[in-house]
């Protein structure tokens, strides 16, 4: 699939990916947006219009906590990682996303 | 994070939140223009794609705000701000705004802080809901609400099986003794009078059940404070009491001012007790579960049975009772009361449209700036709310300035005596009543918003910047809108225009009935006696010297002395028929009964009419201890009770039967004396019968006609009371005019706060007239002009304008008139000697409004007339 025909992301998908991503190390903004691509195959491209605020959002709810740190290559940025409750949202949401995507698949027929 | 630590930072760390958020975004693109160069990119290129991949910066950081907490707060306190800045731009306008409300906001706080203190509070007793007072009624008479007399009150208490407790009162005066002894009330209460009230004493004990003979005293509380500094010492201490010696058991909480200020002693119960003297007030506590109706129909049995059990004195007896909050007021005081409440919600609907009228006008002046800002991305719900704000922010501040004036006209309240209304010493701004504020306050910021709040959608963006400032179709639409607030606001001013007119006619009324007698120069003041007054002739001595001392001062013409002070005083009454009449049927008249000395009708200025005065062969028609009935009794009536009894003949030489049905004596008529409103200016001439002064009918209220002001002369009295007997305390010393005043006194508020109220309602009216007028006038410069120009005439533009500026008020006269006459029936109990519907009253109301409302545009009509024709049209 081409990446310019990006798909309008579900309410919600996005802040489960940031969880996701974050999960695994803590990383900033651009960081997080290039991950997201790669994990979906480029099927999302997160724009730094949909990112910020998600990302700002995800901390004011105490999910992610963020400092400032240095990146890979000696610039500042804003690093992103996932708080404790962080990480119980992240396993009751992919829970929930797999009771979804199984519901769906079966009632769409796929399978 | 904590939510409230992050809404403290976003709001009022706003700018390090903004910067770091600026960083953050800027180090994304530095981030964003490396990888680039990085995948081959020169730096210009790269900077530029990176700068399109974010996209519009200011966008991002704005929806970054909206997902922060605090985010709608932040919203409201910018368009506050916004709002207090608009305002500031305009302090003419907000001013004028922020004072009509506080007007409107205050007189309905000070109204209702009257009406919660007289009307909603409760009595300070226990389930005041079973409580009650009872009556004697004699129905066959007309009577429906008698005192008891002693011994149908022990009767009835001992039959009823519908009342859990019925206790008796006596009211009854006593001389403190003290430096300087002093008149005080004390009533004589059976002893479970203050169970049955379910009032426990705060200090001490309740009398017992067997303590009716016993010399005891439970204080009120304020008598407690006022004479006893609070002391709690008080329990066990010696009263003297008009010559007996009481000792104190209890103090009363503080409460009802008839239950505050005065010493109770108790009454024990009389197996022989008289039936035929009415001077008992009962009160009863329902039994639980027992209906008011079962209770009237007990209560009907036992007044049969009684009736037939003393044929003599209870024919016709039964019995009524009345719902304890009559205590607190009287029902015509709540109905004043209530009357006020809804014309001061007039007077504030009043001034809430001519706030949202002004609002209305300034937002058109504005339509031009709102344009903009919708254009600009400003979202309807969020103009709506900045025009709510902005009223909201003028009602606040209505409120604030409400309250102070409200606080205020308490103070000249508390002040003023007013009869009739009571606890309005304890009247005050509480919770209740900020409360009340509070929800006028939300009501008046919905009201004053409303039409300009719904007018904001109807400015097209494109009308309203094509069109800019000129007359277009919403503006025209807008006109008709303020022209029917005036319409509204003159219907209600007409509305309480007509009620203060027919309020105060009537108070001009009630003060201009033939009085009968005279009360300028003239000062009334009483004396109490202690018992031993009663005996040996001391009491006639006394009030003879009295009036011997008085009548040789040069400042005083004329002395006498009554039992019972006019206007304000109690009615003793009797049945009294002619003696010849005495086997007819139907009931006798019903007259108050007045012992008086010869002078005293000169000395009030009642005219004798026919026959003779009293003089010093006339004795008391009573019997004397110990000595044999009088041989010959001599009475005087009133002229209306003269011609009452004695229909087409001269009453002048009749016998006449006293007491009629309770055994009196017969007495003879020697004059007819002129008809007076004895019993207060609204109650009509009375029907009275004058008894002879004597040793054992002492009078203690004294008359004196003077030749200046009466105050002058108390000194004096003071002085020649003093030299005959220093025990004897004066009370209520006061010139009769000031008697009939504070008789009128309720009557007179009502008349001066309506009066005071429509006062500003015709005057906000105007202002709302001419408000809209002048803007109207304005808006057309240039289509006068034209007309001008085409050969219209002065006088044609103004009466072109001034009609455009009538019509509203026609049809608002026309309204407030229907309005008027369907609501002024509500009114009756408030009027005297004037219809609601009182034609005078109506036309004059309507003349009033037309006058005020012809000036009001007149003013902008010649503003129009004066248009020069070519600056109008170069306004184009």
């Amino acid at each position: 699939m081409p990446p310019s025909t990006n798909i309008a992301l579900l309410q919600g998908t996005l802040d489960v990916l940031i969880l996701k991503v974050l999960a695994l190390e803590p990383t900033h903004g651009l960081g997080i947006s290039r991950r997201i691509a790669q994990v979906t195959n480029d099927t999302f491209q997160v724009k730094p219009g949909s990112l910020f605020p998600a990302l700002h959002r995800l901390e004011e709810a105490g999910w992610l906590s963020a400092d400032w740190g240095e990146s890979e290559n000696k610039r500042r940025a804003k690093f992103y990682r996932l708080t404790k409750r962080g990480h119980r949202q992240l396993k009751q949401e992919t829970e929930n996303w797999s009771r979804i995507s199984a519901a769906m698949a079966g009632a769409l027929d796929i399978s | 994070m904590h939510w409230l630590t992050s809404i403290w930072r976003n709001l009022f760390r706003k700018q390090a939140v903004d910067s770091a958020l600026d960083a953050e975004i800027g180090s994304y693109l530095q981030l964003l223009v490396d990888e680039k160069m990085a995948a081959g990119a020169d730096a210009e290129t790269a900077r530029r794609e990176a700068a399109i991949e974010l996209g519009a910066i200011e966008m991002i950081k704005d929806q970054v705000r909206d997902v922060r907490r605090g985010a709608l707060l932040e919203g409201l306190w910018t368009e506050l701000r916004q709002a207090i800045r608009a305002l500031r731009h305009n302090p003419g306008m907000a001013a004028m705004c922020a004072l009509m409300l506080a007007l409107g906001i205050g007189a309905s706080t000070t109204i209702f802080s009257v009406f919660e203190a007289a009307l909603l509070r409760p009595l300070p007793f226990r389930d005041t809901g079973r409580l009650v007072e009872l009556m004697e009624t004699r129905l066959d008479r007309g009577m429906n609400e008698v005192a008891f007399s002693e011994a149908d009150f022990w009767d009835l208490r001992e039959r009823t099986k519908s009342f859990e407790r019925v206790a008796a009162y006596h009211g009854g005066e006593a001389n403190l003794s003290g430096d300087p002894p002093e008149k005080v009330s004390a009533p004589q209460v059976t002893v479970e009078f203050f169970g049955t009230l379910g009032v426990a004493p705060v200090l001490g004990r309740d009398f017992s059940a067997d303590e009716g003979r016993a010399n005891v005293a439970i204080l009120g509380n304020k008598f407690w404070k006022t004479h006893y500094g609070g002391s709690a010492n008080i329990l066990g201490k010696v009263l003297r009491l008009s010559d007996k010696s009481y000792a104190v058991i209890g103090v009363l909480p503080a409460g009802e001012p008839w239950i505050d200020d005065q010493v109770y002693v108790p009454y024990p119960y009389h197996p022989n007790a008289d039936r035929g003297s009415w001077e008992f007030s009962a009160v009863a506590r329902l039994r639980k579960g027992i209906t008011p109706e079962a209770a009237r129909a007990e209560l009907q049995r036992i007044g049969e049975f009684m009736a037939v059990a003393n044929p003599k004195e209870d024919k016709g007896l039964g019995f009524n009772f009345l719902p304890s909050r009559r205590w607190i007021a009287p029902d015509s005081t709540r109905t004043a009361l209530r009357f006020l409440l809804v014309a001061v919600g007039i007077l504030a609907l009043i001034a809430c449209v001519n706030v949202a009228n002004l609002l209305l006008a300034r937002g058109l002046a504005r339509q031009r700036e709102i344009a903009v800002r919708i254009a600009l991305g400003a979202s309807r719900a969020r103009l709506v709310r900045f025009v709510m704000l902005e009223s909201a922010l003028l009602s606040t501040l209505g409120a604030v300035l409400g309250l102070a004036l409200a606080a205020g006209c308490l103070r000249v309240l508390r002040a003023v005596e007013i009869r009739d209304i009571p606890r309005l010493d304890e009247v005050s701004l509480n919770f209740w009543v900020l409360f009340f504020t509070l929800g006028v306050t939300l009501v008046t910021s919905l009201l004053c918003g409303l039409a300009p709040a719904l007018q904001t959608p109807v400015w097209g963006i494109v009308t309203a910047l094509r069109e800019g400032d000129r007359q277009a179709g919403a503006s025209r639409r807008q006109g008709r809108l303020r022209s029917m607030l005036v319409t509204a606001e003159v219907a209600l001013a007409f509305l309480l225009l007509v009620s203060a007119g027919l309020v105060l006619r009537s108070f001009q009324g009630l003060m201009n009935e033939h009085r009968g007698f005279e009360t300028a120069h003239r000062l009334i003041f009483s004396v109490s006696y202690p018992d031993s007054y009663g005996e040996n002739g001391r009491g006639k001595q006394f009030v003879d010297s009295v009036l011997e001392k008085l009548s040789a001062d040069p400042d005083i013409i004329s002395s006498g002395a009554v039992n019972v002070r006019p206007v304000e005083g109690p009615n003793y009454g009797m049945g009294i028929d002619a003696a010849a009449h005495a086997t007819a049927l139907g009931s006798p008249p019903w007259a108050g009964w007045r012992f008086i000395t010869p002078r005293y009708l000169r000395t009030v200025g009642l005219p004798l009419l026919r026959g003779r005065n009293f003089n010093e062969t006339d004795k008391p028609v009573w019997a004397e201890r110990g000595q044999p009935p009088p041989a010959h009794r001599t009475v005087m009536l009133s002229s209306a009770l003269a011609k009452l009894i004695f229909p087409n003949e001269d009453a002048v030489g009749k016998q006449v039967s006293l007491w009629k049905g309770q055994g009196g004596p017969e007495a003879e008529v020697v004059g007819v004396v002129g008809d007076s409103l004895e019993r207060g200016l609204d109650h009509g001439p009375a029907l009275t019968v004058y008894l002879p002064y004597g040793r054992i009918a002492v009078p203690s209220e004294f008359v004196l006609q003077t030749r200046g002001n009466p105050m002058a002369v108390v000194p004096a009295v003071r002085g020649i009371v003093r030299s005959l007997d220093p025990s004897l305390p004066l009370a209520d010393i006061r010139a009769f005019d000031d008697v009939v005043r504070r008789s009128v006194s309720s009557q007179r508020m009502n008349s001066v706060i309506l009066v005071s109220f429509s006062g500003f309602a015709l005057l906000l009216a105007s202002l709302g007239i001419y408000g809209v007028l002048s803007y109207s006038v304005r808006r057309r410069t240039s289509e006068i002009g034209l007309r001008m120009a085409l050969g219209a005439s002065e006088s044609g533009i103004l009466r072109t304008i001034v009609g455009q500026g009538l019509l509203p008020v026609f049809v608002g006269i026309t309204i407030g008139g229907v309005f008027a006459v369907w609501l002024s029936r509500y009114l009756k109990p408030l009027l005297f000697g004037v219809q609601p519907f009182d034609v005078s009253t109506y036309a004059g109301v309507a003349v009033l409004l037309l006058v005020t409302a012809a000036v009001a545009c007149f003013v902008p009509g010649r503003r129009a007339m004066r248009t020069d024709p070519a600056i109008a049209l170069r306004l184009e």
